[in-house]
């Protein structure tokens, strides 16, 4: 399959279609990969994919990346399905133009959540949550797909969210309070959580505003609670589910259970999923007379 | 010297004798999660005060994801507090605690990182004096812990160091693999420490076992690199400029995760936080990845580009600290590689620096970009 991508990549670059490919490449140690920017046709040869792509690459098309998009006239980036809901919600919130990307895509198993449990292979002990009940390991929107994607209904059931959710959400207010407490204070506002979201898009982002300060910089409590509560209302309805802010956090909390309990309220309001159709109207900036409203207190 | 024997089984015998001096201690801990269903997690190893000899993982794990550096070098502490009356500003002092503190479990590239903080926080080597860390750092005793399984992130044996060194130790712990420690106590704080401990410490350590357990672990280590041609390299002014900055920098996204994990990472910013007229001056850790870090009022940021960012880190680590002062910029711990969310590896920029002493005109990760 990776030699259907490195061909397409090879005349992609060869035919001057595409000035780059994103991809992946082996990393510095063998339980790792790192994104690669692959720039010339002799060089396809570094693309690899297996189970340790986690990584959304997509993140590398935010305007925020201007300087390393510079040049770039179009792009073919290699995408999993998730990734691929990733680019689509870019696209819905004019970060990129559908023609700017060639998106080769790939079918995918699941991922590996951490390079620690990488073991020589996949298995349910070292699955990220995202994949466990993920719908779109056959991508819904490609240019290039190895093979052919078989038909999927991706009606239902909307993606599985993490189990902890629901055990969170059945703890008492200050036992769950008290839950935060103690992961929050490992945080110390390195924001690894919003720089590898590929929908944190801003260029001065809430937290680092100085005139006024909306959000004390210091990782106290306030600091600390006020930023993750702000990151978290700011995805509403835009963060597909990459789990990348968690795997990012370098003290392994787990601020996406935030972001997918959010996801649970705009599916329960909307019946909305970000990311799958690039016809889709966005609930938050769409007005509909049956909406409903009940939720705000 | 004095060197004495313990058995590693009864570490949480001397967490308690410590805790019955009144001590507080810290020592590596599994922090409990919320349920082991979700594969979302690994296992969170941290620095934390314990309150009983029960509750360690003194000798277990690699190393705590935060390091000991936050409890010198405090993650935000109030400098002052202030009130506005009229025309006038009253400053007023805060009260800061400083228990004296036994950290126990302290790998030795953690060991060695303190030295570093101190170069930067204290009168000696600084001409300033940082107060905070100072007072800390006078009542904190170090007991360290060589390391018996390093990962495939640590690269201490290429900075300098070593798996079983003793620098920065007050007391330093090496298991000699029949389950007991060989001890080593170094300093006047370290043998306030071990004369605490006393009743469980034995006759006198075996040194030529000691060095034959280290010895063993050195050839654990696998990522290893030549960090000499590298600072004369980054001296050149002309390759401040190099192309291999851009090449290799352009995936960094500009988080801080390598800083803050990072044990000689020092940088700090200060801000005021207000309510009405008064407030407090509260110093925080900083940054260089931020893309605010240099940036002046007037709009301009001499470090405008992530890459131009990292390649400051880098600078830092093997050019600037190293100029500055005599303790390591850089003790090789790994945790900036192990919590890099695009496995941005300050050893490749190393093997690129070594490649570009020895081949000027050649990139070892493009050989043809030009
Ligand atoms: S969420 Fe789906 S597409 Fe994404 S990595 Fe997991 S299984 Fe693959
Ligand atoms: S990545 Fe983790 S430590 Fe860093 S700001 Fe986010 S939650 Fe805090
Ligand atoms: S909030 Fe987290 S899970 Fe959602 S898109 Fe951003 S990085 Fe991905
Ligand atoms: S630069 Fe990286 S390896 Fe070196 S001391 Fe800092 S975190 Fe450790
Ligand atoms: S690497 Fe950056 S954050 Fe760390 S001490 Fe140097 S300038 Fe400060
Ligand atoms: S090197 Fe990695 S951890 Fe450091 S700022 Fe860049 S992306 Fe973040």
């Amino acid at each position: 399959m990776i030699e259907q991508i490195r061909n397409q990549a090879r005349k992609l670059l060869e035919d001057g279609d595409v000035d780059v490919v994103i991809g992946y490449a082996e990393g510095s140690d063998p339980s790792r990969t790192t994104p690669v920017f692959i720039r010339k046709a002799k060089d396809v040869d570094k693309l690899i994919y297996d189970p340790r792509c986690i990584n959304s690459l997509p993140l590398y098309l935010n305007k925020r990346h201007e300087y390393t998009r510079k040049g770039w006239k179009k792009t073919a980036i290699i995408g999993k399905g998730c990734d691929i809901r990733a680019i689509v919600q870019l696209i819905a919130e004019n970060q990129l133009k559908r023609d700017e990307i060639y998106i080769l895509g790939v079918p995918c198993e699941g991922q590996v959540s951490h390079p620690e449990k990488w073991d020589g292979s996949l298995h349910d002990g070292n699955r990220a949550t995202k994949c466990i009940g993920c719908d779109v390991m056959t991508p819904h929107e490609t240019d290039f797909f190895p093979g052919t994607k078989p038909d999927v209904d991706r009606s239902s059931p909307y993606e599985v969210t993490s189990p902890k959710v629901a055990n969170l959400m059945e703890l008492e207010l200050d036992k769950r309070f008290a839950f935060w407490r103690t992961d929050f204070d490992r945080c110390f506002k390195c924001y690894a959580c919003r720089e590898v979201c590929p929908h944190c898009s801003c260029n001065v982002c809430i937290t680092d505003e100085t005139t006024p300060s909306w959000i004390d910089p210091a990782a106290h409590k306030k600091g600390v609670f006020s930023w993750h509560l702000t990151r978290a209302m700011h995805l509403v309805g835009r963060c597909t589910g990459c789990g990348e802010c968690t795997r990012a956090c370098p003290m392994d909390i787990q601020v996406d259970l935030f972001n997918q309990r959010m996801k649970e309220v705009v599916q329960e309001s909307y019946s909305y999923k970000p990311g799958y159709s690039l016809e889709d109207k966005h609930p938050l900036i769409t007005y509909q007379v049956d909406d409903r409203e009940d939720f705000i207190k | 010297m004095k060197t004495a024997t313990l058995n590693k089984s009864d570490i949480g015998k001397c967490i308690d004798l410590l805790l019955q001096s009144d001590l507080r201690v810290i020592a590596p801990r599994l922090i409990p999660r919320l349920d082991e269903d979700g594969t979302d997690s690994i296992d969170v190893l941290t620095f934390t005060e314990v309150d009983s000899g029960d509750d360690h993982q003194v000798g277990e794990g690699l190393l705590p994801l935060n390091g000991v550096k936050e409890f010198l070098f405090a993650k935000h502490e109030p400098l002052f507090a202030y009130e506005k009356r009229g025309k006038k500003i009253e400053i007023i002092p805060v009260h800061h605690e400083y228990p004296q503190t036994v950290i126990i479990g302290v790998r030795p590239c953690d060991a060695a990182s303190i030295a570093s903080l101190e170069s930067v926080f204290s009168d000696a080597n600084a001409g300033f004096e940082d107060p905070f860390f100072t007072e800390r750092r006078s009542r904190t005793t170090f007991v360290t812990y060589s390391c018996t399984a390093p990962d495939a992130s640590c690269f201490c044996t290429s900075v300098n160091l070593a798996p079983d060194s003793a620098k920065g130790s007050d007391l330093h712990l090496t298991e000699l693999g029949d389950g007991r420690l060989h001890v080593e106590v170094l300093t006047e704080a370290g043998e306030a420490v071990a004369n605490k401990l006393e009743t469980l410490l034995e006759g006198e350590g075996d040194q030529a076992a000691r060095e034959k357990a280290g010895a063993t672990v050195h050839e654990k280590l696998t990522r290893l690199r030549n960090s000499a041609p590298i600072m004369d390299w980054l001296m050149d002014t002309a390759n401040f400029d190099d192309e291999m900055w851009e090449r290799l920098g352009e995936k960094c996204i500009g988080c801080g995760a390598c800083t803050f994990v990072c044990p000689t990472c020092h940088c700090f910013d200060i801000v005021d936080e207000n309510k009405g007229s008064k407030g407090y001056r509260i110093k925080f850790w900083d940054s260089c990845q931020f893309d605010h870090f240099t940036l002046h009022a007037s709009g301009h940021n001499p470090r405008d580009w992530q890459f131009k960012r990292y390649r400051n880190r880098f600078n830092c680590k093997f050019k600037i600290y190293p100029e500055k002062f005599e303790t390591p910029g850089c003790v090789g711990c790994g945790r900036c590689i192990r919590a890099c969310p695009v496995n941005l590896d300050i050893t490749e920029y190393m093997a690129e620096v070594a490649h570009k002493a020895a081949n000027p005109n050649a990139m070892k990760a493009d050989p043809d970009f030009e």
